[in-house]
């Protein structure tokens, strides 16, 4: 499908008449940006098929809502002045308040100086309307509506409001769209879909559809708008769909009678209610034939607009024939397209939207953080780097990352909360204990576009202060300096040396930034996702998360240091290879139906993690026996059992461990460390993104978040 | 929603505007009995429609005998289909001049209007008609909720001058101000007094018309308390029984015959289910159009009724049991397009409704219709399942599936098929 490009469309046109110097910027960018005012379900669904219409939604507006987002991509802010200084072109702006509320909200939009604005909400009270109304003239505004179903362009593919994909534009050939046609122009929403209809079964094209809406006081009327659209150079016909109630077709009457000049091009009106009883309200409130007045009825509009010479029509047939008249027979696309494409939009299966993150995508062999390969992160980024990615969506700058350091040092450097735990207890369950118990995390505040993630690096400060304390290497981490590499306090709180080895660090720091995330389907990111869907704190809900991790998840690392320590030393204690010792050692426990753990995912085949590690053991120098394993595992086991179960992360992590001399639970609590910023990535995205208690289908997820890219530099 | 004069005069006395006394506000002959009685005076019938005075609603009573019999007269009286429940009993005063004041909203500009008279106490329209020299109109650019003094004294001035008294402007001005207050203060759409009586006290208010917009009665409760209602009042003209039906199912209807319409046995009557407001107004015009062309205009339209929205599915049966119930009718047109409304829904209530009619053996009219829009292909698996299930039931049903045909064609065949059946079973 090629659409018209926006600059050669009519809501560019349209907004180029009212606002000339934002018309140039659409000129130059190609680019119509729009806004969504209140964002109740209406205005949130709304919002979302606009989208997928292919209609900008640059940000969403509800106060107290700044900071969120909605359909997890686009902003929401608390005002239209917050949203400019983000956005200065907005164009046009949808507003969809309660009709007690729209009247402030209408009018702060006014007042910002966004040109167009449609005014879906129906029922304001007149006098709220007027003090719309009054705005709107004093900057300017093209405002349609209240009432108004919104506007829709074809050709290019824009609609604002909630009109239906059913209208036709000319087609020069099958799929590519051009600019010409007929404009509607309708009091009316429902309507617009049989006048449509009818055209397009003549084929005859729409290149813009705009309703004015039904309500007793509007923003524009036919006198306002049909001029202005009779200027666009590829309107060729206006068709206005007008009803009873009001005086708003008599008066265009008067105003072609007076300024014929205006209205260069055919006008055919469609006027209902020739059959409506007086004084009886027909659905729309300014749809009524009031008895005793002079206008307002059928035959007071029809025969004014036929003095006029407008020719008035009165059904779909007198509609196709005077138009088609009109038009000498122009056809603007084979009418067979056109009901083509209404079988594949009626007969479509309705599109299950899932949610969406933008945090990780988690495809067979791929693992993208916000665009950037997992891999990339293990071997170029710190921990405290890919914790702000996570939750920021971009890497931080120099001067930010410095601000990351210190506080998560300052935070590793305060005393652990008390309470005591037993040694034999999961270490993540302590480290869950250590976070629900700390005043400190729960103390710290996380308003604010910063405030997320500034909370996260504090956690990951306090983190290295937990791990000492049950790992005993407090004195370690108390002779931290305060300008050392956050790696170093790492490599402090697990291996309890004062002296820090910078290889030994940072292949720790590789092992934590593997262990970061895995998208929203690990039990650990459900477990926090659901805590956070019930708006519980952030301490609480990532410390579900970390409760969750067990020996069955995320404790497969430590169970693989134990394999492979039992391998190497059986090829010591044996004399054997450690070939043939691992080989030995996995025939026993397959024997034996245990379960050998490092082995096979259920996503990755080829783990991307994989060997970006193998690799940092290798330049780190801290590969030893238990790499070596690790690397001939996969090849053994298929020997041994005949089934192909490649050596996943996990297993690789334990065996780096096993070769560090690390304690294996080390693995798991490295593990945990990771997860620590995927978790807290998770349940700020929760609460910013998705209504509380929703009911959460996992599977269902997308990921949609940044594509692919390069990561900047190196190390 | 239109106020009673009698409550527009409470709000208009409280507002600064004067008005004559109030003696009593009756719905009995007993009532009356109760009242503080002080002759001359008046009585007058309340109903919500204008021109009661020609039609001999407004009665000025000497004597008690007179006061019980014109009240007696009164409350048997229909006036332009209202039935007269209420009298108000009032002073009656002595006139010098009457001339009339109003505020409402221009119906093309949308700004407010302020209209003063010194012909007062006939129709407004007439006397824009006939003399529109003597309407002083002021249409206001902002719309700030009091009026500007210089503009009240204007008018003020150019009504006492009208009525031939210049003395009479300071007292007009308070009054134009104090009306244009009310009417921005009570969100009224029409703010009307005709006649304001000039009387040796000053000019009083001697009928009262307000008329509030029903989009902002939710912010009016102190009004509402001041009034004594509790509810909102469903005004214009008394509902139907099929209108007052609808109402409680939750949807817009509107009969189009009177309720007691003779059925023309030569005629086709139509039921509607039409989908949203907007076409819900045309597709009468269409279904009278295709009458008109192709069937000697033989076939007349009943209702409107505002299907569109997204109706739950007991609404949507309801709908149509509305219309099979309604005797008159002989055959029911339907549409849906659109995006809000599910086809699914839809569908599943029209059966619903034929479901219920078989079993309670209710009469069936057949149904003539298209239908496009979301859920299509859900709604199109369910007919054709519901049709293999119960061929029977569904026989009735004609309804095409998505938009090969225009809606008017569907009409048009709809109805042909209806004659057929009709001269088939003759």
């Amino acid at each position: 499908m090629k659409r018209l490009p926006a600059q050669k469309g009519m809501l560019h046109y349209l907004v180029s008449k009212v606002r000339p110097d934002i018309g140039r910027t659409i000129e130059k960018t190609g680019v119509i940006e729009t806004i969504v005012v209140g964002l109740g379900a209406q205005g949130t669904r709304h919002a979302g098929l606009m989208q997928e219409f292919g209609t900008n939604v640059t940000a969403g507006i509800a106060p107290g809502r700044g900071g969120t987002r909605i359909h997890e991509t686009v902003p929401v802010y608390d005002t239209v002045k917050d949203c400019l200084e983000e956005y200065p072109n907005i164009v046009a702006a949808s507003i969809w308040r309660h009709y007690s509320t729209a009247r402030d909200a209408t009018v702060e939009v006014i007042e910002s100086g966004i040109p167009l604005v449609l005014l879906i909400t129906e029922g304001i009270p007149l006098r709220d309307v007027r003090d719309i109304l009054v705005a709107a003239r004093r900057k300017k505004t093209l405002l349609l509506g209240g009432n108004t179903p919104g506007v829709i362009f074809p050709p290019e593919g824009i609609k604002i409001g909630m009109l239906p994909n059913v209208f036709y534009p000319e087609e020069t050939s099958p799929g590519v769209f051009g600019p010409h046609g007929v404009t509607i122009v309708s009091r009316s929403g429902a309507i617009l879909y049989h006048m449509s209809d009818a055209l397009a079964s003549a084929g005859i094209a729409q290149n813009a559809v705009l309703g004015i809406g039904g309500d007793g006081a509007i923003g524009s009327t036919f006198q306002d708008l049909i001029p202005l659209v009779m200027g666009y150079k590829n309107t060729e016909l206006v068709v206005l769909a007008g009803e009873i109630g009001g005086s708003m077709e008599e008066t265009l009457a008067q105003n072609i009678e007076k300024n014929r000049h205006l209205y260069p091009k055919p006008l055919v009106a469609i006027i209902s209610g020739r059959h409506a009883p007086e004084g009886k309200t027909m659905g729309h409130a300014g749809a009524i034939v009031s008895p005793g007045q002079a206008y307002g009825t059928f035959e007071s509009k029809k025969a004014a607009l036929e003095r006029a010479g407008v020719d008035v029509v009165n059904s779909q047939y007198e509609l196709i024939d005077v138009v088609g008249s009109k038009l000498k027979g122009k056809k603007y696309f084979q009418t067979e397209r056109y009901y083509e494409k209404m079988r594949e939009t009626w007969e479509a299966k309705p599109k299950k939207r899932g949610w969406g993150t933008l945090i990780t995508k988690v495809a067979p062999n791929t693992l993208m953080v916000s665009g950037y390969l997992l891999q990339d992160l293990i071997e170029k980024a710190s921990f405290l780097e890919t914790a702000h990615l996570l939750i920021k969506g971009e890497l931080p700058d120099k001067q930010v990352l410095e601000e990351h350091r210190r506080r998560a040092f300052e935070a590793s450097q305060i005393e652990a909360p008390v309470f005591s735990w037993s040694d034999s207890d999961d270490i993540s369950k302590t480290l869950a204990s250590f976070l629900l118990l700390d005043e400190h995390v729960a103390k710290f505040p996380q308003a604010g576009k910063d405030g997320p993630v500034q909370k996260a690096v504090f956690a990951i400060g306090r983190f290295a202060r937990y791990l000492a304390r049950r790992l005993g290497t407090e004195s370690a981490l108390n002779g931290a300096d305060a300008d050392e590499p956050f790696s170093a306090i790492v490599s402090r709180a697990i291996s309890g040396n004062n002296i820090v080895d910078p290889h030994y660090a940072r292949m720790l720091e590789a092992m934590i930034v593997a262990s970061v995330d895995h998208g929203v389907t690990p039990p650990s990111a459900q477990a926090t996702i659901i805590a956070a869907s019930t708006r519980a704190a952030y301490e609480v809900a990532v410390a579900h998360g970390i409760g969750a991790i067990t020996d069955v998840h995320g404790g497969a690392g430590a169970k693989a240091a134990e394999f492979f320590r039992r391998c190497t030393a059986e090829s010591r204690q044996e004399g054997i290879s450690i070939d043939e010792a691992t080989r030995s050692l996995m025939s026993e426990y397959v024997k034996a139906g245990r379960r050998i753990e490092g082995m096979g995912h259920r996503i990755h085949t080829d783990d991307p993690r994989r060997d970006t590690l193998w690799k940092l053991a290798r330049e780190c120098e801290v590969a030893g026996d238990s790499v070596a394993v690790s690397k001939i595992a996969g090849a053994v086991f298929e020997q041994v059992k005949g089934i192909s179960l490649p050596i996943n992360v996990d297993g690789v992590i334990g065996s780096i461990v096993a070769d560090m001399g690390l304690g294996s639970s080390v693995a798991k609590a490295l593990f945990v460390y990771g997860r620590l910023a995927g978790l807290s990535a998770h349940y700020f995205e929760e609460i910013a993104t998705q209504p509380q208690m929703r009911r959460i289908n996992f599977a269902e997820a997308v990921y949609r978040g940044k594509e692919l890219r390069t990561f900047p530099r190196g190390r | 929603m239109r106020l009673y004069e009698y409550e527009a005069k409470k709000v208009f006395q409280a507002m600064g505007i004067p008005v004559p006394k109030q003696y009593g506000v009756v719905h009995s002959l007993k009532d009356l009995e109760g009242v503080d009685l002080k002759f001359p005076l008046m009585l007058k019938a309340m109903v919500l429609v204008g021109g009661r005075g020609k039609a001999g609603g407004i009665k000025k009573i000497k004597n008690l005998a007179e006061a019980k019999s014109v009240a007696k007269g009164l409350l048997s009286m229909k006036i332009k289909g209202y039935s007269v429940e209420t009298i108000l009993v009032e002073e009656c005063l002595e006139e010098k001049a009457a001339c009339y004041i109003g505020a409402t909203m221009d119906p093309s500009s949308f700004n407010n209007v302020v209209i003063v008279s010194a012909s007062g106490g006939v129709d407004i329209e007439e006397v824009a008609k006939s003399q529109p020299e003597a309407i002083i109109k002021e249409e206001l650019e902002g719309n700030d909720r009091e009026l500007h003094p210089e503009v009240a004294g204007r008018l003020a001035l150019k009504l006492a001058e009208g009525l031939g008294a210049s003395s009479l402007a300071d007292g007009l001005s308070s009054i134009i101000s104090s009306l244009y207050a009310t009417y921005q203060k009570y969100d009224a759409k029409v703010c009307e007094v005709n006649p304001l009586l000039v009387t040796e006290k000053g000019p009083v208010a001697v009928d009262a018309k307000l008329v509030l917009d029903d989009n902002a009665l939710y912010r009016h409760a102190d009004l509402f308390k001041m009034l004594g209602l509790s509810d909102r009042r469903h005004d214009v003209a008394e509902p139907t029984r099929n209108e007052q039906r609808a109402m409680a199912a939750g949807f817009p209807y509107v009969d189009l015959l009177q309720e007691d319409a003779k059925k023309d046995p030569e005629k086709l009557y139509v039921g509607i289910v039409p989908g949203g407001a907007g076409y819900g107004i045309f597709s009468i015009d269409e279904v009278a159009n295709v009458g008109r062309k192709y069937f000697d205009g033989k076939v007349v339209p009943v209702n409107f009724m505002d299907s569109g929205g997204g109706p739950p599915q007991g609404r949507v049966a309801e709908m149509f049991h509305l219309l099979m119930d309604y005797p008159i009718v002989d055959v029911l047109i339907t549409s849906r397009f659109g995006g809000i409304s599910s086809c699914d829904v839809f569908i599943r209530g029209l059966v619903q409704c034929l479901q219920e009619r078989h079993e309670k053996k209710q009469r069936v009219l057949p149904i003539y219709g298209r239908m496009v829009g979301t859920d299509l292909p859900s709604a199109h698996a369910f007919l054709e399942k519901a049709r293999s299930d119960m061929p029977e039931i569904l026989k009735d049903l004609h309804m095409i599936i998505g938009n090969q045909k225009i809606m008017a064609e569907v009409i048009r065949e709809g109805l042909e098929e209806a004659f057929k059946a009709r001269r088939a079973s003759r």
